[in-house]
């Protein structure tokens, strides 16, 4: 089987502004709070009533030259055979050279376990229920878990680790689209193969695109098509 | 497999490790079940489930992915034409609620009499036969001293099945008062397009075939209307398109939209009714459906009277008349004065709306008619789909729908008692139909069911006082302005039983709470929403996991319950209806307990959809099971044109613009109070007189504070956000992390937005605590300098504020801090009389800023 070459694209012509992909994500990936594999670029100028507002998604770039698989020490950042920039949590030792790296700010550090407020004991007022108890009857460590994720990364993640956007590998990997792609209202967003030049992703780069800090020689996978305005 | 820490986690997960509390550390290694095996095998391993997301009043249809009984996931249910598989972002959020361990557990009672904010309720487990035999003591006590007036109901959101226990009820138990949150939400909305085209409820477009929209401040991409269906062909509508946002705000919309028109809150009508005068002196008028002079040449001349005769019109009746009174002088120049917009914007949208026609769209919401004076401003924008003739049309609006045909449920007459029926005939609580309170839903005095008021009510007892309330799905010294008055008032009802998901700000007043489920996965039941995508629909809510939590279902489950506890108490009426008159449409067994009661009862309401023998236009669904797998049925798409020549329900038949429908309701309404149609308008703050209340005119805007401007020199501007489940999504994590998705808001906050020139001279930055106080009340929160809003005139997002709701939206349980501040306690109850809705937007207090 030949390789591909992933990558994404985000028309913010479409786009709403309305964090689904990155609220999404969360719940496909069991992220924790203030653990955001996708989040968002807000950018805002002008004075009333001239003002203006742009929003832009933003995740893991999946850089073609990825400066955080250069940086990685114990090569648990590292480029799979489809052009993923990918995390392999078995080796990471959590040095965060690759968050330092990062110019995009897009890999997160587990400073503890995640999700451990659902083994909490207490209730939060006399007519509540504890954490403890919802995890309990739920059957799993996060009420709304989802295994899938499991299949080829730790679906939690644990603390002394990074992680990161993965691209939904696990996905891609049965021929399905990302799961923020999947669920964007405003069906802005695809992830197609570079190297199919049937792949409807180069009809999609024909209008104008762009990529984030392309001057920096990172050579991005995620193309922006289109203004949001 | 190999054998890494996944592996081993993944071992001790099955194995029930993580629920009794174990760290992650130290798993166990065990056997590998076949979900394991899927995971190896990288399969879907859940199954889709139908059921509805209330998060809004879009009531779209979902599934949620199901996993080992757990809810997993959420999208848009493929299977319904109106939304087509998407959802929005809010419905993602209701994962986080139905799992939410700060919800009611259990039945408990207040064990502490005295009730007041200070008061803590001293709330203890009881059974829920305790509950039931509680709450039948009360209503017996009221049977016995012929009272059972004093008896209400609240609904706030609902489903189908409100028919039982807001519907028949109130009415067998004997009282005139179940009260609904309705005239809190959009009434005034529909008060334009009913007294133009005769149609109370909410509008469908077609987005697909039209090239100019004017948002009258809608965000149809952040909430209501139709929220998925609109984001899904948001890029192609822009490319075709011309977009004009009038919102004081820079919402999304006006972000993405070709024109932002930043009004002055509560000044919309000088806009609608500017544009209508443009589109007549530059002949702009859709001549095929308003018609034309009889010698085609145009005598809207501005501040020139036309002769009536002059004009001949087609679909519409009265354009001549409505030109003479309330347009010929509201120039571009005239308006721009009023709205604080430049007159060559409003020329320009005019125009570029009007060449567009009949394939433009005027997108009414809230946020313009929600407001004191705001409804002859929702029947000037529903005027100006008449001028163009994108009334019920294509790439226009739709007024109706094609029929979704569902049953009543049986008629209850026969078990209205005689002390039921004294207590029926009462005057109701909510002071609808008073002079000052025209509310004419469907041409009635008193149609719509005023919600605020009655908190006044209870304070001064007028009529009388209420002593036993049950209230679902509500939150009513939340969500109504003035929340102090609900604290009050509610401290004074004797008796009130909260049915709620989470704890909330009402509850802290309740005598017995009780768990309701979450209506997107813990219940079965109808949801019949309104149209979108030219599809009129009806959803299913299943019952997609089991509760942790220990639930029954408010609007069946519950009365059934009461209905036996007062059996056993010797009034069996209501448990009687419930035996006698519901039966299973298949089988002709009646319902044994509350749950298969449930079941029929969504069974029968839903019978003409499922069962074949029904003619009907639309999805063909070959039995009940197959309905509630579906999900959903679709009607066909919508015939246009089905109004024209003549159908159009209004006295006339047409589509007025002078309306006859609304001077023959004023008048009923006037009658009754042997009053003068003036007298109705002075009553209900309206400035204007004579005919001019029969067509849609330009009201100035009113202010709480305006004779004390000094004291409170800003504007204060309410505003939706895109994560709000109606105010029930604040106490999620996913809410607070990404609230900053709202234009100038921040993320775990709730600010209040201030233009920059403003806070210079008060010396506030960005951050710093300001007391906003108003003639009504008091919050602090943090300020936010914000270029999207005026100078004079300061924004807030509406839902937070919470200082009852559970760990994340309330900062400290015990001292009841809030994570921000609510606006309803700093908005005045004030309220758009004619169509009898509490009025929230248009800037309707004043407010003072301060640093603390």
């Amino acid at each position: 089987m030949t390789n591909k070459n992933y990558a994404m694209t985000i028309d913010l012509q479409s786009c709403i502004g309305c964090s689904s992909c990155a609220v999404v994500c969360k719940n496909e990936n069991n992220t924790d709070t203030g653990m955001n594999w996708m989040h968002f670029i807000k950018n805002e100028s002008g004075t009333f009533p001239n003002v203006s507002y742009e929003y832009i998604p933003a995740l893991c770039n999946h850089c073609d030259n990825a400066p955080c698989v250069k940086a990685c020490p114990v090569t648990a950042m590292y480029k799979d055979e489809n052009g993923l920039t990918l995390h392999d949590a078995d080796k990471c030792i959590g040095c965060k050279a690759c968050m330092a790296s990062c110019p995009y700010g897009v890999i997160s550090y587990n400073k503890k376990d995640p999700h451990d407020y659902w083994s909490q004991q207490e209730s939060w007022s006399e007519l509540s229920a504890t954490p403890a108890e919802v995890q309990e009857k739920s059957g799993a460590k996060l009420p709304y878990y989802n295994p899938e994720r499991d299949y080829n990364y730790e679906a939690i993640r644990y603390r002394g680790i990074v992680e990161k956007c993965q691209l939904c590998d696990h996905r891609l990997a049965r021929d399905e689209q990302p799961y923020c792609v999947t669920r964007c209202p405003s069906e802005a967003m695809y992830v197609g193969d570079l190297n199919d030049p049937d792949d409807k992703i180069h009809q999609i780069l024909s209008d104008d695109h762009k990529t984030l800090k392309d001057e920096l020689g990172t050579k991005p996978k995620v193309f922006y098509v289109r203004n949001f305005k | 497999m190999k054998l890494n820490r996944r592996n081993f986690l993944k071992a001790s997960a099955l194995t029930g490790l993580f629920a009794a509390g174990a760290t992650q550390t130290k798993p166990v290694l065990n056997a590998f079940s076949t979900k394991a095996q899927a995971s190896e095998e990288n399969k879907p391993q859940g199954e889709w489930i139908a059921s509805v997301c209330q998060g809004c009043t879009a009531w779209c249809a979902v599934q949620i992915y199901r996993i080992d009984g757990r809810a997993t996931k959420v999208r848009g249910n493929p299977n319904a034409k109106a939304n087509h598989g998407h959802s929005c972002v809010r419905s993602h959020i209701g994962l986080q609620q139905v799992y939410d361990p700060d919800r009611v557990k259990q039945p408990m009672k207040r064990t502490n009499p005295k009730k007041g904010r200070d008061e803590d309720p001293k709330f203890v487990p009881i059974s829920w036969e305790e509950a039931m035999d509680t709450i039948a003591d009360k209503i017996i006590e009221l049977r016995e001293n012929n009272e059972t007036h004093k008896f209400s109901v609240w609904r706030g959101r609902y489903t189908a099945l409100n028919g039982i226990l807001y519907g028949a009820m109130p009415k067998i138990i004997g009282s005139p008062n179940n009260v609904s949150h309705s005239s809190i939400c959009a009434e005034s909305e529909k008060f334009g397009r009913y007294y133009t085209e005769r149609y109370w409820g909410y509008a469908d477009y077609d987005h697909e075939n039209t090239y100019y929209e004017i948002f009258w401040g809608g965000d149809p991409i952040s909430s209501n209307r139709q929220v998925p269906h609109t984001a899904s062909i948001w890029g192609d509508l822009k490319s075709r398109a011309k977009l004009a946002c009038i919102d004081p705000r820079f919402s999304t919309t006006a972000a993405k939209s070709d024109e932002w028109l930043p009004v002055i809150p509560g000044e919309d009508g000088a806009l609608a009714t500017a544009i209508a005068h443009v589109l007549l002196t530059e002949e702009l008028w859709y001549k095929p459906f308003v018609g034309d002079f009889k010698d085609g040449v145009n005598r809207f001349e501005v501040g020139k009277t036309v002769n009536e005769d002059d004009f001949e019109e087609i679909q519409t009746h009265g354009v001549v008349k409505w030109w003479n009174l309330a347009l010929k002088d509201a120039t571009p120049e005239w308006a721009s004065e009023r709205a604080g917009i430049p007159a060559e914007q409003i020329y320009r949208v005019a125009r570029d709306f009007g060449r567009a026609a009949p394939k433009c769209i005027s997108f009414s919401s809230p946020g313009s008619s929600m407001v004191v004076r705001g409804g002859y401003t929702a029947m000037a924008q529903a005027a100006l789909n008449g001028l163009v003739g994108s009334a019920d049309n294509e790439g226009g609006v739709i007024c109706g729908g094609e029929s979704c045909p569902v049953n009543d449920f049986p008629e209850f007459e026969s078990y209205i008692d005689s002390i039921a029926e004294q207590g029926n005939s009462m005057e109701r609580i909510d002071h609808g139909g008073r002079l000052e309170f025209p509310a004419l839903k469907d041409s009635k005095s008193g149609g719509v069911k005023l919600t605020n008021t009655v908190a006044d009510a209870i304070l001064n007892q007028d009529p009388y006082d209420l002593k036993v309330v049950l209230s679902y799905w509500t939150n009513f010294n939340f969500s109504n302005q003035g929340t102090e008055r609900w604290d009050e008032a509610l401290a004074k009802i004797p008796f009130m039983v909260h049915m709620t998901v989470n704890p909330a700000e009402q509850t802290h007043f309740a005598d017995i709470v009780l768990p309701v489920p979450h209506s997107m996965f813990e219940r079965l039941s109808p949801v019949r929403g309104s149209n979108g995508n030219l599809h009129t629909h009806l959803h299913m809510q299943n019952k997609v996991i089991e509760s942790p939590f220990d639930i029954k279902v408010d609007e069946t489950e519950i009365p059934w319950m009461i209905g036996e506890a007062l059996e056993k108490k010797g009034f069996s009426n209501l448990i009687d209806y419930f035996r006698n008159e519901f039966a299973d449409p298949e089988t002709g067994k009646s319902p044994e307990n509350e749950e298969e009661f449930n079941e029929i009862a969504t069974k029968m309401y839903t019978q003409p959809l499922w069962d074949l023998s029904y003619e009907k236009e639309g999805d063909k669904i070959n039995g009940w099971e197959e309905l509630k797998e579906i999900g959903t049925w679709n009607s066909i798409p919508y015939r246009f044109r089905q109004k024209w020549d003549g159908n159009w329900g209004t006295e006339t038949g047409q589509f007025e613009f002078y309306s006859e429908t609304l001077k023959a309701a004023l008048q009923e309404h006037a009658d009754k109070h042997n009053a003068t149609i003036d007298e109705v308008m002075e009553a209900a703050m309206q400035t204007e007189r004579g005919e001019m209340a029969f067509v849609p005119h330009y009201e100035p805007a009113y202010r709480v504070g305006d004779d004390e401007k000094d004291k409170y020199p800003f504007i204060f501007s309410e505003h939706r956000s895109k994560l709000n489940r109606e105010a029930r999504s604040a106490n999620t994590s996913w809410y607070q992390e990404f609230k900053d998705v709202d234009p100038g808001d921040e993320a775990w906050d709730d600010v209040v937005k201030i233009n920059p020139k403003d806070a210079k001279e008060l010396r506030i930055q960005n951050g710093d605590n300001v007391k906003l106080t108003t003639p009504t009340g008091t919050i602090t929160v943090k300020a936010k300098l914000w270029e999207g809003t005026r100078p004079g005139v300061v924004s807030k997002c509406y839902g937070q504020g919470h200082w009852a709701y559970g760990h994340i939206a309330s900062l400290d349980r015990k001292k009841q801090i809030a994570r921000g501040g609510n606006n309803n306690t700093i908005l005045a109850p004030v309220h758009e009389a004619m169509s009898g809705s509490g009025a929230r937007h248009g800037g309707q207090t004043r407010v003072r800023v301060e640093k603390v």
